[in-house]
């Protein structure tokens, strides 16, 4: 601890002032301000709170079961504090990330015919990394700092690598997008401007893998029950392909890029029910545990996003090359794309506010468990 | 050298000095008046506004040696501080740091309200006000240790329930106690978080507690794991995943282009 210091601080102009921890009302002697830590915490406005509050009051009894306690019912953690917006966010980025990933495949391998498919990936990636971004800032407690996550770059927060990642993806994408006009203005520098792009496409590319991946990495490295499966970072891979190829297929397309859209979509359709499925089975271990996905609205969201993967899938895979086909599908995959992400979403949520899932999760393994058995 | 709290739960009474002193150093708001019906608890649990939080459980059955079929226990609940904390680890702006006291800390001029930390947490100890924006919880008096003082709530323990000092010793301090009350026949009692051996997910707590119940009964998690254990394995298996998401880009395009022989 420690050593305790005089009671009285010296102030500027030679005299003397109690300290104000030994006056023990943590006021400022001289100005009489308020100098508790949480003095700058703003009250919350309305007894509308209260009425949250209620939310977590449970009706059960005082007295306790001794086989499976908890407290009262009272949830052990904290609920996400997130909004719809970061739903939305998981689509949009896992979306954009992923066209730009085949927008790149496409630049480098595509050749002449799919000049148009790069083209539309690169706009669909910056305007869909600005539309991120608005749905993050959207989301904080204190917009106005939104530049406070590029305050550190630290690896073991996942949300600060995804900050960088998508501040990086979204300036090398509107670099691809944006370029191939900028001849028209500097035709001086045209011959810069060629090879500066193609760069801008091939990194807003990588960089996109990592933007659809890390939102899964996200979930994982939270405390909540659903959320801890180390898989949900590949299944965010997977369903991002799929959300990106079936939003390019609503988007006018020629033969060739057809082609290269629904081959990847089917692989991240296929990708996406796999590791769904493995999902189920691993959060299924812990019978509380799984039943977000199982049953009530989540559950419902959940079940019907697998049905339109499948539905999609077989639309795409159906003979035929005509628009209205791969519209239909598009239509299918996008909305299983957006309903998977409000599914997991709000299936957290909602584990989070289960505890006897935390505990029975906790118990499973039963090698740090503490106290009486 | 890290300073923490030995909460021992057995001389608790549930007079809730600590709630007040904390609340009333601290200068916090209000969160609310309800009426709970939960034994004498209308505080409910630890948040953005309340950084201690007595727990009053009552049981159908007796303490050792006790015969009245009926036990009553108390418990006042706090940031743990960890060794490996969630929060600290999860904050993406660096608002959250370890303080020379070996305390974790939210700088309030930093924390731009993501919310993360909330989520990271395996005990749900820190919280996000929604009125004010920012993420709150326990400072472990961070101002009061300047001064040379102990914290808030431990100074107005009035049993010494709640006792602050250098860790190493509070956890000589615990063991003896734990054999005392082993001694006089209550078996049941043990350490909770006292050590990383006990305790490997969190590296073990700053704050920890002497419990005669299992931890759920006082609405904490019997194995608390720090959620960056799983960060390198997730990392892992998306980078192998993205490896194989781009060779599945690649040959889509190759795929789509090839499409010229067949129809074009």
């Amino acid at each position: 601890m420690a050593e305790a210091l005089p009671g009285f601080v010296e102030i500027p102009g030679g005299s003397k002032a109690p300290m104000r921890s030994d006056d023990g009302r943590n006021i400022d002697p001289q100005l009489g301000l308020l100098l508790g830590d949480a003095a700058g915490q703003k009250p919350l406005a309305s007894r509308e709170d209260v009425a949250l509050h209620s939310e977590i009051f449970p009706h059960v009894p005082s007295r306790q079961s001794t086989d499976s306690p908890s407290y009262y019912g009272v949830p052990v953690l904290k609920q996400p504090v997130w909004i719809w917006t970061i739903a939305a966010y998981f689509y949009i980025g896992g979306m954009s990330g992923m066209s730009a990933t085949l927008g790149a495949a496409a630049q480098l391998f595509g050749g002449r015919e799919m000049r148009g498919l790069v083209t539309k990936t690169r706009w669909i990636a910056t305007v869909g990394g600005a539309m991120s971004s608005l749905l993050l800032i959207q989301d904080l407690g204190r917009p106005e700092r939104f530049l406070h996550m590029l305050r550190v770059f630290k690896i073991s927060s996942p949300m600060s690598m995804g900050s960088w990642i998508l501040s990086a993806f979204s300036a090398a994408a509107g670099g691809a997008a944006v370029l191939p006009v900028a001849p028209r203005f500097l035709p001086r520098f045209a011959s810069v401007f060629a090879p500066m792009t193609a760069l801008c496409g091939v990194v807003a590319g990588l960089l996109g893998l990592p933007l659809a991946a890390y939102t899964g990495v996200l979930l994982v490295q939270t405390a909540v029950p659903i959320w801890r499966n180390p898989l949900w970072s590949v299944f965010a891979l997977c369903s991002g392909t799929a959300a990106a190829s079936s939003f390019l297929e609503l988007l006018p397309l020629n033969a060739n890029e057809a082609r290269a859209v629904e081959l990847f979509g089917f692989i991240g359709k296929v990708g996406e029910l796999v590791f769904a499925k493995q999902l189920e089975t691993e959060v299924a271990k812990v019978e509380r545990v799984a039943r977000p996905l199982q049953d009530g609205f989540t559950g419902m969201l959940w079940q019907t996003s697998k049905v339109l993967v499948i539905a999609s899938a077989i639309v795409s895979l159906a003979p035929g090359h005509s628009r209205k086909k791969r519209i239909l599908a598009g239509i299918l995959g996008t909305a299983a794309g957006v309903c998977v992400r409000f599914a997991y979403f709000y299936a957290g949520k909602r584990s989070a506010r289960d505890p006897r899932a935390t505990f029975e999760q906790q118990r499973s393994t039963p090698a740090h468990v503490a106290g009486p058995i | 050298m890290a300073n923490g709290f030995f909460t021992d739960t057995t001389v608790c009474i549930g007079c809730k000095a600590c709630e007040v002193a904390c609340k009333q150093w601290n200068q916090l708001p209000d969160d609310g008046y309800h009426f709970t019906g939960m034994s004498f608890d209308n505080t409910v649990h630890l948040g953005a506004s309340t950084w201690r939080h007595v727990s009053f459980i009552e049981r159908p059955v007796p303490l050792n040696g006790a015969d009245t079929g009926f036990s009553w226990l108390m418990a006042s609940d706090v940031c743990k501080h960890c060794a490996r904390a969630g929060c600290l680890e999860n904050c993406p702006t660096g608002a959250i740091m370890r303080t020379e006291y070996g305390s974790v800390y939210v700088q309030q001029d930093i924390c731009n309200g993501c919310g993360y930390c909330v989520s990271g947490c395996p005990f749900g100890v820190i919280d996000r006000n929604h009125e004010d924006g920012r993420a709150w919880k326990c400072t472990l008096c961070y101002d009061r240790q300047r001064d040379g003082l102990e914290p808030a709530c431990a100074k107005a323990c009035p049993t010494d329930s709640i006792q602050f000092g250098d860790i190493a010793e509070l956890k000589e301090r615990a063991h003896k106690r734990l054999e005392i009350l082993h001694e006089h026949g209550m078996r049941e009692a043990y350490l909770y978080g006292v050590d990383a051996a006990s305790q490997p997910g969190t590296g073990g707590l700053n704050a920890f507690f002497l419990l005669v119940d299992k931890p759920e009964v006082y609405n904490l998690p019997p194995d608390p794991e720090v959620p960056t254990i799983r960060g390198y394995q997730s990392w892992k298996a998306a980078g192998i995943a993205a490896v194989g998401f781009a060779a599945a880009a690649l040959v889509s395009a190759l795929f789509g282009r090839s499409a010229k022989n067949h129809e074009g």
